[in-house]
């Protein structure tokens, strides 16, 4: 077997393995466009004001657990407290910080100490105090040990006296309309929808990303941002939506999940066993469900509820991306009998696989794609100039992708100005040789980690900004 | 052609996609400043807007009437939702358009949560028509009856009562919940009566309209409330004495004696949050962290035995509950 023939080899598996995955998302950006035309005609007919003052709203208690969270708390908790919805409860769980997460809520938000008790349906670390706003019940501060995230949002399940439940990061400012808009689509079809997230912007600063509470200013157009805006971007309109439409939504996003709560009660809470609990808790409910046979929905919806914080270096969005990618690793093994299962639907049909080849083996292809493509050039397999080409139409291939994801967010709310909309467009053919082989290596860490059975979170430090009083 | 010249045309092909793609976008943002906030040129759910927002000024009221009434059982689910948007600003004025609603929410047209607050925004216009809902078959449709009633006191203290003992777990808590709006006696009798319910929402339910109702004299028998085997009840029994005032007071240091030991915690709770300062409060108030280290250790604590339950998937009412 000579070098040119594993090569040829080589170009060939690449080729056949990029034109599959490309396939798959040229389905799913299609898939997101229908979704896209749906959600349009709907909001013709939005009634948000009707929900944000009925008494017939369902009850919301949102979980907030935050770990060292000091710099962005307050104006996380602060922004919850404005949300336009007539009935819902802000439960922080403070897991433990060892910085002062807490005294800084207290000072700011003037909190007191109080008494409560809890359902204790799913177990957590013990809670050690209590703390609430004089005049606002609507706010719980728990403090407890530290157990994880995981352990932080079963902590609030316990305590949470709503009908839904919404985990949500602590780095995450809310827009106003935030519960009202997943609301309204959960009560559409409250029978069958047990579970929604929603599409979410990043910054640097959140805090400083909304005006008036409610207008998204726009991202950020430093590279760093502007590629994670289109990453984010991309998961949200061409697989979340997409996903959500075909009912396999693979990961409710961390950053703002609603469930059920007697769901997830029943399904034991978020597991403690993971690196992260959002992709690995969707899969249970999928599987649970699944199982008993249940018709149900986990739903995407596609407007903007809030900022949520970027990482602001190369070292922190590789320290998050190799997390993210070890927790694919470690829930896609653990569900690996639902893989190609017809017992498990689309799930199994269609999920599994599609993060199977998208994320498990994108790695080794990846990598494998980038060394032949090099490696033909350099022995002369293909010319230069087709070198040149076959890298030209790669980044167009992916820019297509991307920009059909801006076009269906630009169809849902034009929040971008067109300047920074230009500025984006004109970033995406360099996002596959800046960013991507960025997140390639991230993966392929997150790979090696997971290989060696690392299950820490690796939280990357916040952004440094002047603290809000 | 060759294998450069594929590969040449391909590329050419997607950067043409790409470039048609930028197009659409940047004509999107110059038609919008055109046309800024006109929604919904097209589709039959603009019509019934466009309808809805006309008909006050046109009053061509038997067109509307038909598009709306033929929009409600649209197989479109946004149809359906902008219909009943329609019909719930028609309904200030025009009865069929009370009476179309009240048709939705009984034939299941739309989501019942969007209904029924369409209806709750209309009161006290809907009143007697509501009724007949009470005697619906779904439980769905008897539940928001029920609900949509608390708007009209003296017609809830006449019609929901019987509520109080329907097989719905759900439609008995919600009545409760109606008749608390009432504070009259008929309520507070019924709270009694469904104290010892075998469902925790009904009876948590009952301790909150017994303490709406009466107040701190129905504290003999919120009490022993504290010490139910469900969270829920005995969250419900603390807030409703905290509520109550230092009136309460004896009768819950005296729960502090309790063998129960959720009964202990919940009192030494209320005590607290009434600012009373008490050797055995404080004691009990320190006992809540070995016992969570205790479920730590032993796993769930409440209910061990339970049957593990099926999510009520099918059934909307499910999600109409109230805790």
């Amino acid at each position: 077997v000579t070098f040119e023939a594993l090569l040829r080899t080589s170009v060939l598996v690449c080729t056949l393995y990029l034109l599959v995955v490309y396939g798959m998302y040229v389905w799913l950006m299609l898939v997101g466009f229908v979704e896209t035309r749906r959600r349009l005609r709907e909001r013709a007919g939005d009634d948000l004001d009707m929900l944000a003052s009925t008494r017939f709203a369902p009850g919301v208690s949102i979980i907030v657990p935050a770990y060292n969270e000091s710099i962005g708390m307050p104006d996380a908790v602060r922004s919850l407290l404005t949300i336009d919805y007539p009935d819902f409860e802000v439960i922080v769980v403070n897991d433990g910080s060892t910085d002062d997460t807490l005294a800084g809520l207290i000072d700011a938000l003037g909190l007191v100490r109080a008494g409560a008790s809890s359902r204790e349906v799913v177990v957590s670390e013990p809670v050690t105090g209590y703390y609430r706003l004089p005049r606002d019940r609507r706010l719980l501060v728990v403090d407890k040990s530290n157990g994880g995230k995981a352990d932080a949002l079963n902590a609030g399940l316990n305590h949470c006296r709503n009908r839904y439940v919404c985990a949500v990061d602590a780095d995450m400012v809310f827009t106003r309309t935030a519960l009202s808009r997943a609301m309204r689509e959960i009560v559409s079809d409250p029978a069958h929808i047990v579970g929604l997230t929603s599409f979410f912007e990043i910054a640097r600063e959140p805090a400083k990303s909304l005006e008036d509470g409610v207008r998204f200013t726009g991202p950020d157009t430093r590279p760093i941002f502007a590629f994670q805006t289109l990453d984010y971007l991309r998961s949200f309109f061409n697989n979340r939506i997409p996903w959500a439409r075909h009912n396999f939504m693979l990961c409710a996003a961390g950053a703002f999940q609603i469930w059920r709560r007697d769901l997830v009660d029943d399904v034991g809470g978020w597991s403690r066993d993971y690196t992260c609990e959002d992709i690995e808790l969707t899969f249970r409910v999928h599987r649970v469900l699944r199982a008993r046979g249940a018709r149900y929905r986990i739903a995407c919806l596609p407007d903007c509820v809030g900022v949520t914080e970027g990482p602001d270096t190369l070292r922190k969005l590789v320290s998050q991306r190799e997390r993210w990618q070890r927790v694919i690793l470690e829930t896609c093994w653990d569900n690996r009998r639902m893989c190609f299962n017809p017992r498990y639907g689309k799930v199994g049909l269609l999920g599994l696989p599609y993060y199977l080849l998208s994320e498990i083996v994108a790695p080794v292809f990846e990598t494998l794609a980038l060394a032949t493509l090099t490696a033909s050039a350099v022995t002369g397999l293909v010319d230069w100039q087709e070198f040149a080409l076959l890298t030209l139409l790669i980044m167009l291939a992916n820019s297509v992708l991307t920009t059909g994801a801006l076009l269906m967010l630009d169809l849902n709310a034009k929040t971008y100005r067109l300047s920074r909309m230009i500025r984006l467009l004109a970033l995406m053919p360099l996002e596959m040789v800046v960013y991507r082989p960025v997140i390639a290596w991230a993966r392929v860490k997150g790979t090696w980690r997971y290989a060696r059975g690392d299950k820490a979170w690796h939280k990357f430090e916040r952004n440094t900004r002047v603290k809000t009083a | 052609m060759d294998r450069g010249g594929t590969v040449a045309l391909v590329t050419a092909l997607i950067g043409v996609c790409w470039a048609m793609m930028i197009l659409v976008i940047l004509g999107g943002r110059l038609r919008r400043r055109e046309e800024r906030d006109q929604r919904g040129e097209v589709g039959e759910w603009a019509l019934l807007e466009a309808t809805a927002m006309a008909a006050p000024a046109t009053g061509t009221v038997a067109e509307d009437r038909v598009v709306l009434l033929q929009g409600l059982q649209s197989s479109e689910p946004e149809v359906r939702a902008a219909s009943v948007t329609a019909l719930g600003r028609l309904g200030h004025r025009h009865e069929w358009a009370i009476d179309g609603l009240i048709e939705a929410l009984a034939d299941g047209y739309d989501s019942p949560v969007r209904v029924t607050a369409v209806l709750d925004d209309l009161a006290p216009r809907p009143g007697t028509r509501l009724l007949p809902l009470l005697r619906h078959p779904s439980d769905s449709v008897r539940f928001s009856a029920v609900r949509l009633l608390a708007r009209y006191p003296s017609l809830a203290l006449r019609h929901v009562p019987d509520a109080t003992r329907d097989a719905s777990s759900q439609i008995r808590a919600a009545a409760l919940e109606t008749l608390r709006a009432t504070t009259s006696g008929e309520a507070l009798r019924c709270a009694l009566e469904r104290l010892e319910d075998p469902h925790p929402l009904v009876r948590a339910h009952a301790v909150r309209t017994a303490g709406a109702v009466a107040g701190a004299r129905c504290v003999a028998l919120v009490v022993p409330a504290l010490g139910d085997r469900s969270w829920w009840v005995r969250d419900a029994a603390r807030e409703t004495l905290t509520a109550a005032g230092p009136e309460v007071a004896d009768a819950v240091l005296a729960a502090l004696q309790d063998e129960n030991v959720d009964m202990r915690g919940c009192a030494a709770l209320v005590l607290q949050e009434l600012g009373i300062e008490h050797e055995p409060v404080v004691e009990e108030l320190a006992r809540p962290v070995e016992r969570i280290l205790a479920v730590v250790e032993g796993g769930r604590r409440e209910e061990p035995s339970r049957p593990r339950r099926v999510v009520p998937l099918v059934l909307p009412i499910a999600v109409l509950e109230t805790a």
